[in-house]
């Protein structure tokens, strides 16, 4: 049984060295980012304010909203990288993050290399890697590139890499940023199934995304984010099953 | 996933115990930045060996004292003086190096400082065999208090580990506190007997000794040339590595968490 729970939650950045100057001030009322103000001299970037949200098993979340509104910060905090500066954040249930599929990977290691530090820091053990390294090999299709170093892979192929390690694992929460449209389209296809599979074993799916269309046809609620205040979750009705055709559409 | 945990010290111990994870990381940090050399991380016995054999004659002729005498004293000095610095000044960015991690997810900051520490123990085995031909030729003999450099070295990782944390959270807010760091180690290395030796410091003086680092490589070097440590360099250490272990637990028990905000 999956949950995760932000209650009345926030999350403020304090920007030392960024002098506030009059310029910094009209900046809060720019088109991005979130909203900037001055506690006790030090500047301060609201990204998320006072968000509510509760999201069970079966629960597929899109978040929208422009850039800097907050979703990767969003999708962070349901991680549990940030702790909300106030409010509270609960969490039932084990994490995988594809928030940016490059953490852990080292440039001139090779493919194999990677896969076991990859896997060793999303927690699987030697063995357990070693089990599903053939799986991740075949489902990244990168064939005898694997002996090589990653900085000779293209970013399609570290991204075909990364996703194929990441999804090897199996978590309750799957949580994802919109990187994923980079694969080619026969990647696309087979990272489908994949996903779909996932989805329907995770009991809950986050996704960020800038492609409201793709978010109305994979996820049940929608989240919209404005300078980090959320303008309401609402239930998406029609979108009642996660239909892989349409999951790279955007 | 190591999991972060509600007390600090569940948190601290989570991380500590995933020894495969920071192994691995430390190994590779090691193996990488080789990678393509011939030699291989053999380079870091061969750079530190023309280091040892350039300063030795010259330091000894400068200091006029005979070389089998100083060339034991200036090798361990040289060695476990860069293992020291390495490790301090790779305190200082540990946390910062690994933003892209925290960022990510949960985990708990011990892991990036065990890493950083063997990373810099994986060096220091690369460099402290150049001490065996040494030894040999200038003729130190086996003797049982050699084995007073285990607890000397297990008291060296403790501090060196407090220190790391302490760092690495101070330099994630505070970001002149690596180049103040890194600057004090310069001064430091003069004011620490690394070439040369205490017994020629004038009694007035004598108190330069105490700096914690000049105890620390008291308790590994002189075990190693078949000397006992004095008594007050054990219990001057017991007291600094307590004072160390209460600083860096105040900080990441009540810091850890706000740190990821400042990266």
């Amino acid at each position: 049984m999956a949950r995760l729970i932000l209650d009345h939650a926030s999350v403020e950045f304090p920007i030392f060295g960024a002098r506030s100057s009059s310029l910094k001030f009209t900046l809060a009322a720019a088109a991005t980012g979130g909203r900037i103000s001055r506690h006790s001299g030090v500047t301060v970037v609201q990204a998320l304010h006072d968000i509510s949200l509760e999201l069970r098993d079966g629960d597929r979340l899109g978040i929208v909203g422009h850039n800097g509104s907050g979703k990767t910060t969003l999708l962070r905090t349901l991680a549990g990288a940030y702790v909300p500066t106030r409010g509270k954040y609960l969490r039932e249930g084990t994490v995988s993050s594809l928030i940016d599929p490059m953490v852990g990977i080292e440039a001139d290691a090779t493919g194999y290399e990677n896969i076991t530090i990859r896997g060793l820091i999303l927690g699987l053990s030697r063995q357990k890697i070693r089990l599903l390294t053939p799986e991740i090999a075949e489902f990244s299709g990168l064939g005898e590139y694997l002996s090589m170093p990653v900085h000779t892979y293209s970013s399609g192929m570290m991204m075909r890499l990364a996703f194929a390690i990441a999804t090897s694992i199996r978590a309750d929460i799957l949580l994802m940023d919109e990187w994923l449209s980079v694969g080619d389209a026969g990647f696309q296809r087979h990272a489908e199934s994949r996903l779909q599979d996932i989805v329907t074993n995770a009991g809950i799916l986050v996704l960020a995304s800038h492609s409201p269309g793709l978010i109305e046809r994979e996820c049940n609620m929608l989240l919209e984010l404005d300078h980090g205040i959320a303008r309401g979750v609402r239930r998406l009705t029609g979108a009642s099953s996660f239909s892989p055709e349409s999951a790279f559409a955007g | 996933m190591p999991e972060r945990h509600a007390s600090a010290s569940s948190d601290w111990w989570s991380g500590t115990k995933n020894t495969d994870l920071w192994l691995t990381l430390a190994w590779y940090d090691i193996v990488l930045r080789y990678r393509r050399s011939v030699l291989g991380p053999l380079w870091l016995t061969v750079s530190m060996g023309i280091i040892l054999l350039g300063m030795g004659p010259l330091y000894a002729t400068l200091f006029k004292v005979p070389m089998s005498q100083f060339f034991p004293h200036l090798t361990l000095g040289i060695i476990f003086w860069n293992f020291f610095t390495a490790t301090i000044i790779d305190g200082c960015s540990v946390l910062i190096q690994a933003a892209p991690y925290l960022k990510q997810m949960e985990f708990p900051g011990s892991v990036f400082v065990w890493r950083s520490l063997a990373r810099n123990l994986i060096q220091l085995a690369h460099h402290i065999v150049l001490y065996i031909p040494v030894a040999l030729w200038a003729g130190i003999a086996l003797s049982p208090r050699m084995l007073l450099f285990l607890p000397g070295i297990a008291i060296s990782l403790v501090n060196l580990h407090a220190m790391s944390l302490t760092l690495g959270i101070l330099c994630a807010r505070f970001r002149d506190v690596t180049q103040l760091v890194s600057s004090s180690l310069q001064l430091l290395m003069f004011l620490t007997p690394v070439f040369w030796f205490p017994d020629s410091l004038p009694e007035r003086s004598k108190f330069i000794l105490y700096n914690p680092l000049a105890q620390l490589l008291d308790v590994l070097r002189l075990p190693l040339l078949g000397v006992a440590p004095a008594r007050g360099t054990w219990i001057f250490l017991l007291f600094f590595t307590t004072l160390n272990i209460c600083l860096a637990a105040t900080l990441y028990a009540v810091k850890r968490r706000q740190v990821v905000y400042w990266l």
